[in-house]
């Protein structure tokens, strides 16, 4: 097996210090031929890696490099570790079947939207920075997913953040887009916090901070024994890290930045959303997944979290009407499945969700960002319509993707989704109970509204007649011609639109194939015939064997009755959804803004940030006034003040002795040399 | 001592030139004066220094005159250089003028 991570990890940061430091006087040819290098080659590596993987037995397929000794420092005898071990803490690099799966995600999507943005970001002034962040994101994300041991988790996770505050804060002269950037850091951070205190707690209890055993020694994941550490504090543990990946993966209730996020560069909004970033907390939960089969109680919180929230995107995206706003709801929905999944311990099911989920939302948000494009930036959907005629490739792929997330036959996000809710069934009949079957309603539920609003937003967008009035500033040259202009005015605008150049549809058509294909790798879960489920089999050593775990997940092989009466169910609830899409929006999208107070709710968000803005925020006002009027003037301004005079009055009295007179000082200094000579003769002698 | 005269003669001269030095510093405006009133103070020093070296039957002391004597130079091949400076852009050199310093 090639272990190629660290060059994974090299080039998109090779990339990004290139581009960061000589970007600006570059001329784009090379600024792209960097940029577009750097990440292909990561994927080149990366699937060189995986490739190989796929050549060795599954027991053989764990690799961790260890790089270099960070920390190597005296012993810990804490925690189950009994006896001295030196704590040392090295940068290494784990490539195993996750990281594996994880690397050709980031670096596959992540390349095809630096293809896309080549061309979507054309005209805009921060071209080469555009480029520096996208590399520096893809870095940050494999360094995150590469990292063997929790510390370097840590630095990927918060540079995730940076990244991500950069690129959604990229057009920094929009107040919006500097107020989003704000909020996904602080909303972030709070991650972060959860995550460190997490580690500290792990330190505290297993004295390692590695994932697995290596050369420089013991991993955590290799210590975790049921009988072990005590069941509250591994409880504890996995619900910090969990606070960690619900602010990272938009869920309940760390999830408002990610709706805003969508201020950034629509490639942006595909990455954050596909790629990198939101699948970080997916990934955390797998890779920890040995510390939440020890605590039940976490697991359970993990599920309904997901659940919860995949109920509540859903909700909210049924009433958006700017489209990335949908887009951006249904990624927290479609995250919800994938903890919902984790939370029943079928892992391999939620990552295999999370990679479907990337080609098809990604392929959802490059086709949004093409018809933006087109638009010249429009956004609202009541001023679309009847694009289908003049955008036939991004309207022929979107649908592709929009049929996958719903989760129509055979489509990818048809056997992700559906082993999802099929295995929260199978839980619930193998001793979850009552809540599983709960979970698993809820899990129907928002299948069939995922259908629907998303069917919503292809008729809106692409059928009906055209409601705007053109595009509101042109995207292309070739649209300025008298004639067509005159065409233009004629016939509202419609033939104003053109479809976006290559460089953006191949990505698109790339990804439909992907979103067409993709789910054939996990698709006979639904058979109950495990060896015949490549994508799970190829996962299951690091849930199930001993190198990666001591508490292998129980067996939860689908049952295949109930799998077929979960599937039957979503699916008719998935067609079920488009069918009242389209009898309500077939003909055309037309807005009609409903004073039914639960419309009114969900058009509103849930009321959430202005719950925020009155619960959180004005109190951390008033207190930030009251401090001002109170403390600021007379106590610390006061106190600084004060300061300054006594020094000023000192000051002004102790310059008089320096006249600048060379005599003055020889006479001081003859007054201090007799002084001393009258001491040490008379006093001492 | 040497041809009996007592070494308390010798350090009374090099303190009277040394006590002349520090009076001459103090009350003369002229900086060319005062450099040779801290050559007077110097040269005292140097007296001493020589006094005792004989007195002691040690060459230490010498070696330290040959020491003040260099620094004395240099000493004054700076200090005349700034004096001829200041001249320069004052046309004047009388320390009374010279307080630029004042704090």
């Amino acid at each position: 097996m090639t272990n190629l991570t660290f060059w994974v990890l090299l080039l998109p940061l090779l990339g990004f210090v290139l581009l960061g430091l000589f970007g600006k006087a570059m001329p784009r040819s090379a600024i792209l031929t960097i940029a577009w290098g750097a990440s292909g080659l990561a994927f080149v590596f990366a699937a060189i890696g995986f490739f190989s993987m796929l050549q060795t037995t599954p027991a053989a397929r764990l690799s961790d490099q260890v790089l270099y000794t960070w920390v190597n420092s005296g012993t810990v005898a804490t925690g189950v570790l009994a006896g001295n071990v030196p704590l040392t803490i090295n940068f290494g690099l784990l490539l195993d079947p996750l990281s594996a799966t994880m690397l050709m995600v980031i670096t596959g999507v992540g390349f095809l939207i630096h293809v896309y943005s080549a061309g979507y970001m054309e005209d805009d002034e921060g071209f080469w920075r555009f480029f520096a962040y996208l590399n520096f994101f893809i870095f940050a994300m494999v360094l995150l997913v590469g990292a063997d041991n929790f510390l370097f988790l840590l630095i990927g996770w918060g540079l995730v953040g940076l990244a991500s505050f950069l690129l959604i804060g990229f057009w920094f002269t929009r107040r919006s887009a500097v107020d989003a950037a704000r909020k996904a850091l602080v909303i972030n951070i709070i991650g972060d916090f959860g995550l460190m205190l997490a580690i500290f707690l792990i330190f505290q209890h297993y004295g390692t901070l590695n994932y697995l055993n290596n050369s420089a020694g013991n991993g955590v994941f290799n210590l975790v024994t049921p009988g072990g550490v005590a069941v509250g504090i591994t409880t504890a543990i996995c619900l910090l890290l969990f606070v960690a990946c619900a602010a990272k993966s938009a869920q309940l209730p760390l999830y408002m930045w990610l709706p805003d996020a969508m201020e950034g560069p629509t490639p942006v909004s595909a990455l954050i959303h596909a790629a990198t970033m939101v699948t970080a907390g997916v990934y955390l939960v797998a890779r920890a997944n040995p510390l939440f089969n020890v605590s039940p109680a976490a697991l359970i919180v993990v599920a309904i979290i997901g659940s919860v929230t995949a109920l509540f995107a859903a909700t909210i995206a049924l009433t958006q009407l700017d489209i990335k706003r949908v887009l951006a709801y249904s990624t927290i929905s479609q995250l919800g499945y994938m903890f919902m999944a984790e939370g029943a311990q079928n892992y391999s099911a939620g990552v295999f969700h999370l990679t479907t989920h990337a080609y098809f939302k990604a392929l959802l948000f490059l086709g949004a960002g093409a018809v933006i494009h087109s638009l010249g930036g429009e956004q609202d959907m009541r001023k679309m319509g009847g694009l289908r005629s003049r955008m036939k490739i991004t309207y022929v792929t979107f649908v592709i993707a929009s049929l996958a997330i719903s989760g129509i036959f055979p489509f990818s996000g048809f056997w992700s989704k559906d082993e999802i809710i099929g295995s929260l069934l199978t839980r619930a009949v193998n001793g979850g109970g009552t809540l599983f079957y709960v979970l698993w309603v809820l899990a129907l539920i928002t299948a069939g509204l995922t259908a629907f609003y998303m069917f919503r937003l292809v008729f809106g967008i692409f059928f009906g007649s055209y409601r705007g009035s053109g595009p509101l500033a042109h995207g292309h040259g070739d649209v300025t011609l008298a004639d067509e202009e005159e065409e233009h005015v004629q016939h509202g605008g419609l033939y104003a639109i053109h479809e976006s150049p290559r460089i953006m549809t191949v990505p698109l058509i790339i990804l439909a194939f992907l979103s067409v294909i993709g789910g054939f790798v996990g698709s006979y879960a639904l058979f109950g015939q495990p060896a015949w489920q490549p994508f799970a089999n190829f996962l299951s050593p690091i849930f199930t064997s001993p190198a990666w775990t001591k508490v292998p997940v129980q067996d939860l092989s689908l049952n295949p009755g109930l799998t077929w009466l979960s599937t039957g169910l979503s699916l008719a609830l998935a067609i079920l959804g488009i069918v009242v899409a389209w009898r309500k929006y077939g003909r055309g999208f037309e807005y009609r803004e409903s004073k039914n107070p639960l419309y009114q709710l969900l058009l509103h968000k849930y009321y959430i940030d202005e719950l925020c803005e009155a619960v959180i925020l004005n109190p951390i006002k008033w207190v930030g006034r009251a401090a001002t009027a109170l403390l600021e003037g007379n106590l610390l301004d006061g106190g600084s003040r004060g300061i300054a005079w006594v020094s000023r009055g000192t000051s002004s009295g102790l310059r008089r002795l320096q006249t600048g007179y060379m005599r003055n000082y020889a006479l001081a200094i003859l007054f201090g040399v007799v002084l001393l000579v009258i001491y040490y003769a008379v006093v001492r002698g | 001592m040497y041809n009996g005269i007592p070494i308390s003669w010798y350090l009374l001269i090099s303190a009277i030139l040394f006590t002349i030095g520090v009076i001459g510093v103090l009350v003369r405006r002229n900086p060319l004066t005062i450099f040779m009133s801290i050559e007077l103070m110097l040269n005292a020093v140097n007296l001493s220094f020589i006094t005792f070296s004989s007195y002691l039957n040690s060459v230490d002391g010498q070696m330290f005159v040959f020491l003040v004597l260099t620094v004395a130079a240099a000493e004054v091949v700076v200090g005349l250089a700034i004096i001829v400076s200041i001249f320069r852009t004052r046309r004047n050199i009388n320390v009374d003028d010279m307080n630029i310093l004042r704090g």
